[in-house]
């Protein structure tokens, strides 16, 4: 055979693209696979529990709504684990000596922190200035739902709570 | 200059090299190219003295930044530099797109050059955004908290994009190493490739001829225009970076506390486009990028006719022009729209100064290892105020509705407030809110000439340990005390009083202790006098030992002490 057959050159071609392909992706399959492994896994704990937000005396009926840190006993992020955690705010809201409700402080537009705003007496996320009422409902801006409404118990005088992320966008509530 | 000379004739970079000329002659309009490669070099040095510093994990990123800025002698320019050579890099690149454009360069064949420049200001983007995360305080940490949003709504693959860049389900370690790895490996990898294929490319097509002069090497007439672009850019950015102090750090991040997130300036124009089309904001975030790239994609598609002389392509010129046009004016309305906007420059003015707070709390104190927002708990009586307020404000507290004991604020056991509580114990700040001074047993006012009370508040006062009491009016003090005070009171060690408390070592800190612990113990009010609760249970030792270096610390303190220890 001939340096330039056509058949040589073929083949030489062929055994070239094979080999490079073949070590390209014994190299690049594991290294994705690596990278994509955390996607849809639970890398970073959260409570389970409902948290204790300390006694009922503290909210005052009639009030505005008042916020108060969520802390997780413990959450395990990736290598590390850590305690009293804070995973977000929460507003409690005592409307009567027997009704007290709280809502989660994470926008249901795009996740940032709400405030509440004591001059207008509502709710404002000052990211894209979407505003909520003191009992959570929409009132103006781009969120597609009122803030979201977080479970809480009484237990023997002392307020607990559930923490729950949503899926923040939808008009409809899920929890992530 | 000889030696200079031989090495660029071996390295065939002179007129060896036949890319190397410039056909139609030297010009200033082909210097932003490499104005540009400088822009990367000056990210790529300031990067890496940066990446020698910065730490990417939620606990310490946001210290390892403040840290480099407030600390590491030159950290505040580099920082600066990097940050702001960044926003230099998509000005430059906007000329040189736009330059590009009016020139017609994008037509056959360069059109691959064109898509390359492209792909290049889009990458250009992601690494601002990236870098943006990467601080972990407030304005970086909404920002991603927004854009992952964004990311989230795209149709199908929203949750899977955003689970691929958190790393996982929430935000945490693995999403800032992600962050990290991105824009400091990956892109900076992926920028390098493509400009060298645009680089090399357009080299080897060489310049779309903006004048007709005879062609010139490179060296050194076009080499002289491409320092001097560059001398003066850099000028700009360091005059920029110096008269501003670098680049902001806000907070550190904090999911409780709303902060007025806003994007990079290079996104505001879709920032302002959101508010404008309020219910299809999701539409316009996404649709409004797809169509001004989907369109500079097409261009030379689009135009295809092969002169490039600007009148005879009003068409696209005028559509271009709009465009951006329409960018920039949305962008000079974001803007407008925040700083004529009275609340938010309010909030912003409190979240400076938040935020310098946490950066000269960092610098004198550290960053806890727990994370950056335990700085704010860092000052000395931090966590006794904190516990002061949580246990004891409901009583003591000056504003307190409920009031039940005396006020305690700064000044609580200073000669001062010993000698008003002596004249009047059942005074509003003293024990008039207790059940105690509407009884028989309530403490008599003491009447005592000023010499003589003086020196019994003197006395008083040394039994608190304080290292400024007078030794001479102590003792005449005791003698005092003798005369006046000890029908009721004893201040024998350990001795149960006969009907006030004992006030051997009253207010000094072991004391303090003692009676947090048990108020109603013989030695201090007694079964029946206090309404106080006993904390002994509800407090370890070294808690109480806590709140009673505060009430000792608070002796001295002023309100504008407390008031230094920053907001609960």
């Amino acid at each position: 055979m001939a340096a330039d057959d056509p058949d040589r050159r073929k083949f030489l071609k062929v055994t070239t693209c094979v080999l490079g392909a073949g070590a390209g992706l014994a190299l690049v399959v594991p290294t994705l696979q690596m990278v994509a492994s955390p996607a849809g896994t639970k890398t970073v704990s959260g409570p389970s529990e409902p948290l204790d937000l300390g006694l009922i005396d503290r909210f005052k009926i009639g009030a505005e709504p008042r916020k108060v840190e969520v802390i997780a006993p413990i959450v395990q992020d990736a290598w590390t684990a850590a305690r009293n955690v804070v995973l977000g705010a929460a507003y409690i809201r005592r409307t009567s000596p027997d009704k007290i409700e709280a809502l989660s402080g994470v926008c249901p537009h795009l996740g940032c922190a709400i405030g509440w705003d004591p001059g207008a007496n509502n709710f404002l996320c000052p990211c894209h200035d979407s505003r909520f009422q003191p009992d959570g409902a929409r009132m103006s801006g781009p969120a597609e739902r009122g803030l979201d409404p977080l479970p809480v118990t009484v237990v023997e005088g002392r307020l607990h709570l559930t923490w729950v992320r949503y899926r923040a966008g939808t008009s409809s509530r899920e929890p992530v | 200059m000889k030696l200079f000379d031989a090495l660029r004739e071996r390295a065939a970079m002179g007129s060896e090299d036949a890319r190397a000329t410039m056909p139609g002659g030297a010009s200033f309009a082909y210097v932003f190219g490499v104005v540009l490669m400088f822009l990367l070099v000056v990210e790529g040095l300031t990067g890496a003295a940066l990446a020698a510093f910065y730490s990417p994990s939620t606990t310490d990123a946001w210290g390892s930044v403040a840290y480099l800025q407030d600390q590491v002698p030159g950290g505040w320019l580099v920082r600066g530099l990097h940050h702001h050579g960044g926003s230099a890099i998509v000005i430059v690149a906007g000329i040189h797109l736009v330059q590009t454009a009016v020139a017609g360069a994008y037509k056959k064949p360069r059109e691959l050059v064109w898509w390359l420049g492209i792909l290049l200001l889009l990458l250009v983007l992601a690494w601002s955004v990236t870098g943006y995360w990467l601080r972990w305080d407030q304005a970086g940490y909404y920002a991603s908290q927004v854009e992952l949003g964004i990311a989230a709504g795209t149709p199908v693959f929203g949750d899977l994009v955003k689970s691929m860049v958190l790393g996982g389900n929430d935000y945490g370690n693995l999403t800032l190493t992600r962050a990290y790895a991105a824009h400091v490996i990956v892109l900076p990898a992926l920028v390098v490739l493509v400009t060298y294929f645009h680089v090399t490319i357009a080299r080897r097509l060489g310049p779309t001829p903006v004048n007709k002069s005879a062609s010139v090497p490179r060296w050194p007439a076009q080499s002289v225009r491409d320092a001097i672009a560059i001398a003066a850019v850099f000028a700009v950015l360091l005059g920029y970076v110096v008269s501003t102090h670098g680049v902001d750090l806000a907070s550190p991040a904090d999911p409780t506390s709303a902060y007025d997130a806003r994007p990079l300036w290079p996104f505001r124009w879709l920032f302002e486009l959101r508010v404008i089309a309020g219910g299809a904001e999701q539409f316009a975030a996404m649709a409004a990028p797809a169509i001004v790239g989907g369109f500079l994609v097409a261009l030379p598609l689009l135009d295809r006719r092969t002169e490039r002389a600007s009148k005879h392509r009003k068409v696209w010129l005028g559509a271009l022009a709009g465009l951006f046009a329409l960018i920039g004016a949305l962008t000079v309305a974001s803007f407008a729209r925040d700083s004529n906007d009275e609340q938010l420059n309010q909030r912003r003015t409190r979240a400076e100064a938040l935020a310098n707070r946490a950066r000269t709390l960092a610098k004198t104190n550290g960053v806890p290892v727990t994370g950056p927002m335990d700085v704010f708990k860092t000052p000395p009586m931090w966590k006794a105020r904190a516990m002061f307020a949580q246990r004891c404000v409901g009583c003591h507290g000056a504003d307190s509705k409920d009031r039940k004991g005396p006020v305690i604020v700064p000044g609580h056991g200073n000669r001062a407030w010993l000698t008003q509580f002596l004249k009047t114990p059942s005074g509003d700040p003293y024990y008039g809110h207790s059940k105690l001074s509407a009884t028989e047993a309530a403490m008599k006012p003491v009447e005592l000439p000023p010499g003589d009370l003086g020196d019994l508040v003197e006395m008083l006062y040394a039994e608190s340990g304080a290292p400024d009491a007078d030794p001479a009016k102590k003792v005449r003090g005791e003698k005092v005390f003798e005369g006046a005070c000890t029908d009721c009171h004893s201040r024998e060690e350990g001795v149960a009083s006969t009907s006030g408390p004992n006030l051997y070592g009253i207010n000094s800190r072991d004391y303090y202790t003692s009676f947090i612990g048990n108020p109603k113990s013989p030695v201090h009010m007694g079964p029946d006098k206090s309404q106080m609760p006993r904390f002994d249970r509800e407090l370890s030792i070294a808690e109480r030992d806590l709140l009673a270096e505060y009430l000792v610390w608070l002796r001295t303190a002023t309100d504008a002490d407390l008031f230094k220890l920053g907001p609960l």
